[in-house]
């Protein structure tokens, strides 16, 4: 009878005639040693260098502001007005104000600006003049931050000097150029992802809506933007991020005046009075001089922290925001 | 679908429509005048002064005269060196992502450290760099660790790039490698890598684009304004750059001379970001010709 071949245990095979494929370089028989391949190690090294990395510059700045929150308390360096390295007074208030007061005007000024804009764009128009002005938005989005310092130089700081020179205006470095600034810089974020945000909206839905009889008015209200509204969010989003992080071009407008707090809070006459941010403050020589001291280098890493902090708790909180689309 | 004027509605409706169009269009107006302003401004003024000796000669009186050669230099190399760093980097997250880690709740987790890094602001990357390697490391200012801070502020850019070319690669693809006998490493390399090349150079190309024109994290990290040259080494060798070089300018605003010179180094820093994003822009459209087949 021929052996059934079911029945046929496994040949053992001659360890000679083992394929040697497995582990780096194909160096090994057995399957088991797959782990090792080269190619997953390096892949989680890199990896871990960008993680290392992350986690490095969140680390450095906390502990190296360590010492000026041990000393002062993280409540009261947030909220003393006062900063003069020379009389060894740390206080960011003025700062986070700067900061908070330009980016929300920027984004009050941008942010329907851009939206609407988005919507006209996206909805509005079609075929090739649409797709040139959307290039044309997309190439703006990425001229570099100091351009826009420069043309802040030249153009705006003369005009609201002189235009706004009857409201109190002194000089053309105010925190109200920074926001303008700002305004215009983030105007091509905002459009750019706004547009992606609604052009997101299947066009049956638009369709449908105009079928059953909206104006078209009717269906961006009630049914285009409510769809796309978390896109929207993020278009926003991403752009009070971009402003609130912004360095070179806020540097050269805004005066760099130090101390400057409003009182009370809400005094509007501030904006055209120089002032000074977080990151003006950062990107200033001031840096490079407070490595002498250490109390002073101390103060301004925990000035980058407060950066730091702010940024993502804003981000945070709006992210949390965005509800899943309609 | 036009005719934002229908004739057989309410009063109202009517008006509201037209009103909302009118206030649309004035806003996408005002949004591509400023827009416009912008590229016309520098533009006009920068084009003059933007010539063969200006891109070839070194500066001279602080900026007032002269041209931008060890600037262009200085850009070139800083642009260069990140694209070497940030490549394999990026790459390697990406893999991590997509064939290495399994579980979703750490995918999303490497997803969000990514968009984390993407949310820092550019100066703290300055502040960062001063602080570990100028400083507490000794390297001085230096041209690669300036090109260490930007590769690491545009990775997230190369790195989402590279993530999707990567989802792009249809399973039948991987099947077939697996089915012709190649291991994983080996699917990686003779499939993964070669089809995610596009998108790898898009990605890249796009962050050199952004990367060319930063100033804060090199100002305190590899950027100087005058002085020097090419560099000879690593350690305290600084370079001199474009942006920083306008930021400087910017700051003496009252010569007309140096003025000039900035808005000619402005437009020549556009041109450069410009050619960049346009490359990668191109690319990527040829990339999506070809796939539509």
């Amino acid at each position: 009878m021929a052996p059934d071949p079911a029945a046929t245990p496994r040949q053992n095979v001659d360890p000679k005639d083992k394929p040697r494929i497995y582990g780096p370089f194909g160096l090994f028989r057995d399957p088991r040693l797959e782990f090792l391949s080269v190619t997953r190690l390096l892949a989680y090294a890199f990896s871990a260098v960008v993680m290392l990395f992350l986690a490095a510059l969140v680390l450095s700045l906390l502990l190296g502001s360590l010492p000026i929150f041990r000393e002062q308390g993280f409540w009261s360096f947030a909220t003393k007005p006062e900063w003069n390295y020379r009389r060894q007074l740390f206080g960011a208030a003025s700062m986070l104000y700067g900061t908070l007061v330009t980016s929300f005007v920027a984004l009050l000024l941008a942010g329907p600006l851009g939206i609407l804009s988005a919507t006209f764009i996206s909805e509005y128009l079609s075929g090739p003049l649409q797709s040139l002005i959307k290039q044309s938005v997309e190439l703006l989005a990425a001229v570099p931050s100091v351009v826009y310092g420069l043309l802040g130089v030249i153009t705006l700081r003369p005009l609201v000097h002189k235009g706004l020179g009857f409201l109190g205006a002194e000089t053309g470095d105010t925190l109200l150029t920074g926001s303008l600034l700002l305004a215009i810089m983030i105007l091509p974020t905002i459009m750019t992802l706004a547009d992606d945000a609604l052009r997101a909206v299947p066009k049956a839905t638009r369709e449908a809506a105009m079928a059953l009889g909206l104006t078209r008015r009717e269906s961006i209200w009630t049914v285009v933007w409510p769809r796309a509204r978390s896109g929207l969010i993020s278009a926003v989003l991403l752009g009070l991020g971009r402003a609130l992080g912004e360095t070179i071009a806020v540097f050269l407008v805004i005066g760099r005046s130090d101390s400057r707090l409003p009182k009370p809070l809400w005094d509007l006459s501030a904006l055209l009075a120089p002032g000074q941010t977080l990151t003006s403050k950062l990107g200033s020589p001031e840096l490079a001089i407070s490595y002498s001291d250490p109390q002073h280098w101390s103060a301004i890493l925990g000035l980058a922290f407060l950066l730091l902090v702010t940024v993502a708790v804003i981000m945070g909180l709006g992210l949390s925001l965005r509800r899943r689309p309609v | 679908m036009s005719a934002p004027l229908l004739t057989h509605r309410p009063l109202r409706r009517r008006l509201l429509d037209a009103g909302f169009y009118a206030v649309t269009a004035l806003s996408a107006l005002i949004g591509v005048f400023f827009l416009a302003c912008i590229l016309v401004m520098v533009a006009s003024r920068g084009l003059s002064g933007v010539s063969w000796s200006f891109l070839t000669e070194d500066m001279s009186q602080s900026g007032a005269a002269g041209g931008i050669f060890y600037q262009l230099v200085g850009t070139l190399i800083l642009v260069a060196a990140t694209a070497v760093i940030v490549m394999p980097l990026a790459v390697s997250f990406a893999l991590l992502n997509s064939e290495y880690i399994k579980s979703r709740r750490l995918r999303a987790l490497s997803k969000s450290m990514l968009f984390l890094l993407n949310g820092v602001p550019s100066i703290l990357f300055g502040v960062f760099g001063y602080l570990l390697f100028v400083k507490a490391l000794g390297l001085g200012k230096s041209w690669l660790v300036g090109a260490l801070m930007l590769a690491f502020m545009i990775l997230p850019t190369v790195t989402v790039s590279v993530m999707e070319a990567i989802d792009r690669i249809p399973t039948l693809h991987r099947e077939a490698a697996m089915a012709l006998g190649l291991n994983p490493p080996k699917v990686i390399w003779s499939l993964v890598l070669p089809s995610s090349l596009q998108g790898l150079i898009t990605g890249t190309l796009l962050g050199l684009g952004r990367a060319a024109g930063e100033t804060a994290p090199i100002m305190f990290t590899a950027a100087v304004f005058s002085g020097v040259t090419v560099p000879d080494g690593v350690v305290d060798n600084p370079i001199l750059a474009i942006p920083y070089h306008i930021l400087n300018l910017a700051q003496d605003a009252s010569s007309p001379e140096v003025l000039r010179n900035a808005w000619s180094s402005a437009f020549v820093l556009l041109a450069l970001s410009l050619i960049l994003n346009t490359l990668a822009w191109f690319l990527r459209r040829r990339a999506e010709g070809r796939r539509a087949i």
